[in-house]
């Protein structure tokens, strides 16, 4: 059953709609990133979710109820919702266990229940032998556990994080990405977390929300959203892709702008003869340097690229190649570091019809 | 149902009360000087440019501002760059004594070279023709110059703090990649290091134009006795037997627009993209050394310091403690009784003392109050056109004391508002006069306080003035303080409002120094003086003592 429930949600900022037409469900327990570049809209999503925001259009329901809408506005206070923030906003004149007890002060508890709920939280989040130190006295990573921790002590019915690992370092980002998983795990608290990083998002979701210039382009899990991406503007904000354009034949089949014809997956993202683009990751794509190999492929229905490697470039546990192809243009290829291949080599690049998905362009 | 936020009404009124503050005073001036009983018409602005007097008293305070801008300028830019740039011993102490001048009254500075460089009695002229065994006065301070050097006195500091900034700003990688590209010393100086501080020069003679533009009390105590009338005092004089209120309010309207376009000026030249990078993150700075120089500059320095500070302060020490102030300070000659006969037998002065403090303490609170609750909506942005509002906050930085007190007697003595006799007008002229200092230090202080940290409290349940309570206030505790101290030191010394808007009920210590003037009573005056200096640097080492802020807005 969907917790909240966004629906035809709409705000604008001196005209320009900054979130637009945005349906969203999200389940129990479940785990949702939005997920666009800079100025798409995500943050005021999670704004407008909070409260500190009111739309212009749409509402947003949470068990059913409507807490958002243009003319009704619940104030974030009343919520029982928790946010992380970007800047952590840790409270610079109270200590961590102050910090973390702040929100227990509204919820009518003993002091004993306080003291317990603390002490559990920050051992959870492994601040526990910190809790009398003042945020200036704790590093950058500490002091996000302390906002989580803060979050988390509450027990609230939703968890909201705005970009809360972009002020980190980037060892420190990727522990705190596993950490707020497992946090998840363990809390099951249904969470909406805003990011521009798609390893993050991949790396902490149940599902992925990708919002282009206001609106919502595709949802679904993060390998769906990786292998299955639907426009062109999701296939390469999402991981690096190789995209080709053409006319699609109806049969499965695309003609190329260059008049080669390839075998392409489709999930109805298009209709015969419309104009599309064929996304093709480059990891998914296999290089052979020998005619007999290149033939068993196309044996198997790959589609079977002629082509010249024109770059290599070794990155230790891979190797990217930029090859240039004989019909027409370049194609990006990551292949494992084992197989090395000399620039100006003739080779043929192959691809799965299950790896060539057409996307909206 | 309907959640509205139970706070919005705090925040409307504050701004309804800002913009009635601001805009009732100036309707009432720009109203009584263009309607009378026949009606609109220009008659009144027709007298002020017509009528001799008052072009000679426009012409005066031209000539006299110009001067102080220049004499500030020099000073205050040489001052300020000796302190920043060179390796000039005593740093603090100088910084200090330049605090001390900004922090003295002018008319307190004013009264204290009567005493000086007077031309019968002054101390300085009696030394003068002692050493001599001349016959005349050596300086006679009852003059256009005089008027024009004790001006500059107190004007100079507004100058120093404003260069010494953006001294410490240009860095000197600027000034070395100049001479990396073959430029000399000089050359650079003047193709650098000029032209990076020149805005601020063109800004800091504005600033002590403005100043004296706008000063009554000196000028009354100085120039008055020499027959010289600048605006202010010509404006006061309107406000003598007969008033001639209408008069009074033409007469500041050519004052007011004259402030409000040197502002304007002003702003456009410190918005300048040119500026903005000495503003930027200053790089390291090397101090220049003086050699030879070290020796005539300290000097210098401290004879400018000795004519605002050591000397004015030594002559009101002297004068409080003495039988005849003009005697030297013998044992025979040394007495308490001005003390006793100040503060317990002379009758205006415990009113007057009670009535400043609680102006000061009252004006300081409320005003406090107000300059927080409207910052935080600017800095906020709490509702449509909030950002307006700094406009109005700002608004009485062109308006000179002594023409928000005509705007504010012709307002506040009719219904339905009279508070005319009641040390409640000055209330609300300090209010008034001092909201842009509250409400700048209050800006500053929330602009450095994230929103996100009071964002984080709602979320986790408190409501808008729960977080503001709990989060907010907290940690805008000395910025706060240090709003609140600076217009309680800004109200007990304010003369120019004061003198058109007292009562004898409502007489404060500025205006009681004013009157005792007249009946020539030295040495309660000095007294008086000392309290309040006294009362001054105490709150201001104490604001420096818990917030590191400094009056002048100058960085260590």
């Amino acid at each position: 059953m969907a917790i909240v429930s966004i629906r035809a949600l709409r705000k604008t900022f001196a005209g320009a709609a900054a979130v637009n037409d945005l349906d969203l469900e999200i389940g129990d327990g479940e785990f949702v990133s939005l997920l666009g570049p800079s100025g798409c809209g995500k943050t005021t999503t999670l704004r407008l979710l909070a409260g500190f925001l009111q739309p212009d259009a749409g509402e947003i329901r949470v068990g059913g109820n409507v807490i958002s809408s243009a003319h009704l506005l619940v104030p974030p206070e009343r919520r029982n919702m928790s946010m992380i923030f970007q800047s952590y906003a840790v409270w610079p004149h109270m200590t961590v266990s102050q910090n973390v007890a702040y929100g227990l002060k509204f919820k009518r508890l003993s002091r004993h229940e306080i003291d317990e709920k603390i002490a559990k939280l920050l051992a959870v989040v492994h601040l526990a032998e910190f809790k009398d130190r003042y945020p200036a006295e704790l590093s950058g990573g500490q002091q996000q556990r302390v906002a989580l921790a803060r979050a988390l002590v509450v027990q609230p019915q939703i968890l909201l994080m705005d970009e809360p690992l972009s002020n980190l370092d980037a060892n420190l980002r990727e522990e705190m990405r596993f950490e707020i998983r497992r946090l998840h795990e363990e809390f099951k608290i249904t969470t909406v977390y805003v990011t521009h990083d798609q390893a993050e998002a991949m790396a902490t979701s149940d599902r992925i929300a990708v919002i282009d210039r206001g609106r919502l382009v595709q949802v679904g899990q993060p390998g769906e959203i990786f292998d299955r991406p639907k426009t062109r503007f999701v296939a390469e904000f999402v991981g690096k892709a190789n995209i080709l354009t053409g006319s699609y034949n109806g049969d499965g089949s695309v003609q190329l702008n260059d008049g080669t014809k390839i075998h392409v997956s489709n999930d109805g993202a298009s209709a015969a003869s419309a104009e599309v683009a064929v996304c093709l990751r480059p990891h998914n794509i296999l290089l052979v340097a020998d005619d007999v190999a290149a033939r068993k492929l196309a044996e198997q229905s790959y589609n079977v690229f002629r082509g010249t490697i024109r770059r290599s470039i070794y990155f230790g546990d891979a190797v990217d190649y930029t090859v240039q192809l004989s019909s027409q243009g370049t194609l990006r290829v990551v292949t494992q570091p084992d197989q090395r291949l000399a620039a100006g080599q003739q080779i043929y690049a192959a691809a799965h019809p299950n790896h060539c998905v057409v996307v909206r362009d | 149902m309907r959640f509205s936020d139970p706070t919005l009404p705090v925040w409307v009124g504050a701004a309804l009360l800002l913009v009635f503050l601001m805009l009732f005073p100036l309707a009432a001036i720009f109203r009584t000087s263009l309607w009378d009983e026949n009606g609109f018409n220009l008659s009144r602005y027709v007298e002020v440019f017509t009528n001799e007097q008052f072009l000679k008293a426009i012409w005066n305070t031209l000539i006299i501002s110009i001067w102080v801008g220049a004499i500030s300028v020099t000073i205050g830019s040489l001052l300020a760059w000796l302190v920043t740039r060179t390796d000039l011993p005593w740093k603090k102490a100088i910084r200090a004594l330049v605090m001390a001048s900004f922090v003295t009254p002018p008319f307190l500075g004013a009264f204290a070279w009567t005493l000086l460089a007077g031309p019968n009695a002054g101390a300085l002229n009696k030394l003068y023709r002692a050493m001599t065994g001349a016959e005349n006065a050596l300086f006679n301070i009852f003059s256009m110059p005089g008027l024009i050097f004790v001006m500059a006195l107190y004007s100079f500091p507004f100058v120093f703090a404003m260069i010494a900034n953006v001294c410490e700003l240009i860095s000197s990688d600027l000034e070395d990649a100049a001479e990396i590209l073959g430029a000399n010393k000089w050359r650079t100086a003047m193709t650098v290091t000029l032209p990076l501080a020149l805005p601020a020069l063109v800004s800091g003679f504005i600033l002590a134009f403005l100043q004296s533009l706008s000063l009554f009390g000196a000028p009354a105590i100085l120039g008055l006795p020499a027959g010289l009338h600048t605006i202010t005092t010509q404006i006061w004089a309107l406000f003598q037997y007969p008033p001639r209120l209408d008069m009074a309010a033409a007469f500041s309207v050519p004052l007011l627009l004259a402030t409000m376009g040197l502002i304007a000026v002003q702003k456009r030249i410190l918005g300048r993209k040119g500026f903005s990078t000495v503003g930027g993150k200053g790089g390291a700075r090397r101090l220049i050394n003086l050699g030879r120089g070290r020796m005539p500059a300290l000097v210098f320095v401290f004879a400018i310091l000795s004519l605002s500070v050591f000397l004015p302060y030594w002559i009101l020490l002297k004068a409080a403690l003495s039988r005849a102030w003009a005697l030297p300070l013998t044992w025979d000659n040394f007495t308490l009784k001005n003390f006793s006969f100040a503060f317990f037998e002379y009758g205006d002065t415990q009113l007057a003392i009670y009535n400043t403090f609680k102006l000061g303490i009252l004006t300081a609170t409320v005003g406090t109050l107000l300059a927080t609750l409207i910052a935080y909506i600017t800095n906020r942005n709490l509702f449509v056109g909030a950002r307006y509002l700094t406009f109005f906050a700002l608004a009485p930085l062109v308006i000179p004391g002594i023409v928000l007190a005509v705007g504010l007697f012709i307002a506040y003595t009719r219904p339905p508002l009279v508070l005319y006799g009641t040390i409640w007008i000055l209330f609300v002229a300090f209010l008034t006069k001092e909201m842009p200092i509250g409400f700048s230090q209050a800006e500053s202080t929330f602009k450095s306080i994230h929103p996100e940290l009071e964002d984080a409290s709602r979320v986790l349940g408190a409501n808008r003035l729960l977080s503001l309570k709990e989060i907010t206030a907290p940690l805008a505790r000395s910025g706060l303080i240090a709003a609140w101290s600076f217009i309680f030191v800004g109200v007990i010394r304010e003369l120019s409002a004061a003198i058109l808007l007292f009562a004898p009920k409502s007489k404060v210590v500025s205006v009681v120094i004013f009157d005792l003037k007249e009946e020539g009573q030295v040495g309660v005056i000095a007294v008086l003086g000392i309290l309040l200096l006294l009362v001054s640097f105490a709150v201001i080492l104490a604001v420096q003592w818990l917030g590191g802020r400094d009056v002048m807005g100058t960085r260590e």
